[in-house]
């Protein structure tokens, strides 16, 4: 019987960066999961009818948040190989474990990396950057691919290591923990990023400038409660009030 | 200097890639898009006061689930290669901050317009996926590779012409009222600009909140220490 080498997983890993080309309302990430998912195929059926064959099935519907995708490739690798093997589930089962994976590991890498990493490195980033310094980029690139790269690369190892369970209860707990501890940090970041808009350098601004961004956290705040206008739309709205009141004046 | 056009075009490209189709590494956020569109058109201070307000307003728009959101990675090239355009017509710091104000609208524009494009090359990806599996089913798996060719090449190709497109009309029509309305575009700009720091970071500072008293709390004091720290500094 074959078995999934580390080889075969750092291809895998390689390429989840291709996970989402192929992305589109119906298979969402179908098509890029069964591109990652080769190796393993690869390995497991040397019969290029049966691995066509699985390999069709897994174009499938599948979707998750992309860089958690590592951990969902990794534990459905190890499933893979038990079936390959005659000894685990069958192919409808591996179907229903990818989708409980998705949702679930999606779930978690929406609030890890879209709803709190990603604005924490951009606030990071612009704090720098408010003295017109190039670092400002660099430490967000730093500090949003600490997580997401590592996740990616060993990602895959890892979750063919745990397999499913180990990406259930106990996964979560600490990403949980994570989030809430970023969550703190990012909102005294805000906080440092406001006191350094307001006296860059320790010079305050004019008066004038404190109450348009007091105003604008303020009408930030009452949108932020409302779907509709999206935060795009009100600031395009502002934008053009802006200009009126200028050419008013 | 005649070069930098050409590449800012092409970095739509790119970062129309890292956006979705490959990476997500956050080399398309503003900031970054900021950093390197001012060492190529050698303006720093314009695309970054451009990137800083753009990468505010990015940070809270998320892809979550089937949702396509602004496309912040194009518009923000766009946005800060049309503000980079015209401000090296004219040194004067009036005609930077006008053109700063026009960067960010047409970045925001762009930002919106470009949500139609994204949803069409998701729709021609679903045709791709069908024909794959079907070539698959037929013995012929290099028909994988193939599908993954032609949707980054597409996404490269429509992030190139939308960016190219855009930037161009952006540039010739915005030179002239940038030039003779420079002061009233200039005000402007002081006006929006705050509010556009504050609009954006109120999304951030909702999104870390979440209601929470301590983390509410945690914004306060940061806020105060560090405004203390910066005023007894400066003393």
């Amino acid at each position: 019987m074959e078995r999934v080498t580390a080889a075969d997983l750092r291809r895998v890993a390689w390429r989840t960066f291709l996970l989402q080309a192929t992305w589109n309302y119906e298979r969402q990430q179908g098509l890029g999961w069964a591109w990652c998912f080769k190796p393993v195929l690869d390995r497991l059926y040397p019969d290029a009818a049966v691995k066509g064959q699985r390999l069709a099935e897994h174009t499938a519907y599948f979707n998750t948040q992309p860089t958690m995708a590592s951990l969902a490739l990794g534990a459905v690798a190890g499933i893979e190989e038990e079936c390959a093997s005659g000894a685990g589930p069958d192919v409808g089962a591996v179907q229903r474990i990818k989708a409980v994976l998705g949702s679930a590991l999606a779930a978690l890498g929406d609030r890890l990396f879209w709803s709190t990493l990603r604005p924490f490195a951009a606030c990071l980033g612009v704090l720098i950057a408010l003295g017109g310094s190039w670092r400002g980029a660099v430490a967000l690139l730093v500090c949003y691919n600490l997580f997401h790269l590592v996740i990616r690369w060993r990602g895959v190892a890892w979750g063919y290591r745990r397999g499913p369970a180990g990406l259930g209860e106990g996964l979560r707990e600490r990403l949980d923990t994570l989030v809430a501890r970023l969550c703190v940090l990012g909102a005294a970041l805000v906080g440092v990023l406001v006191a350094a808009l307001l006296a860059p350098g320790g010079e305050p601004r004019g008066l004038a400038f404190q109450a348009l961004l007091a105003a604008g956290l303020l009408l930030g705040m009452v949108a932020a409660l409302r779907a509709r206008p999206s935060p795009t739309q009100w600031a395009l709205g502002l934008g053009a009030l802006c200009v009126v009141a200028a050419w008013l004046r | 200097m005649t070069l930098a056009p050409l590449a800012t075009a092409l970095l739509g490209g790119v970062v129309a890639l890292d956006a979705t189709p490959v990476g997500q590494t956050m080399i398309s956020q503003p900031l970054v898009v900021a950093t390197v569109l001012g060492a190529l058109w050698g303006d720093w201070r314009t695309a970054l006061e451009v990137g800083i307000v753009l990468q505010i307003l990015a940070a809270c728009t998320l892809p979550v689930g089937a949702r396509t959101p602004e496309d912040y990675a194009t518009g923000s090239v766009i946005g800060i290669g049309v503000a980079l355009a015209l401000a090296q017509r004219r040194s004067f710091l009036v005609t930077h901050e006008a053109s700063e104000l026009l960067g960010v609208g047409v970045g925001l524009v762009a930002a919106i317009g470009s949500v139609p494009l994204l949803r069409w090359q998701r729709r021609l990806n679903e045709g791709l996926s069908r024909w794959c599996e079907s070539e698959i089913r037929e013995g012929r798996e290099e028909a994988l590779g193939a599908a993954h060719r032609a949707a980054v090449g597409l996404a490269f190709g429509v992030g190139v012409a939308y960016t190219a497109a855009f930037l161009m009309a952006g540039s010739w029509s915005l030179a002239v009222p940038c030039e003779r309305e420079s002061l009233r575009l200039a005000k402007a700009w002081w006006l929006a600009q705050p509010l556009w720091l504050g609009l954006g970071l109120a999304q951030v500072l909702n999104a870390f909140v979440q209601r929470r008293p301590l983390r509410g709390a945690a914004f306060g004091a940061a806020l105060i220490g560090a405004w203390l720290v910066l005023m007894v500094g400066a003393s």
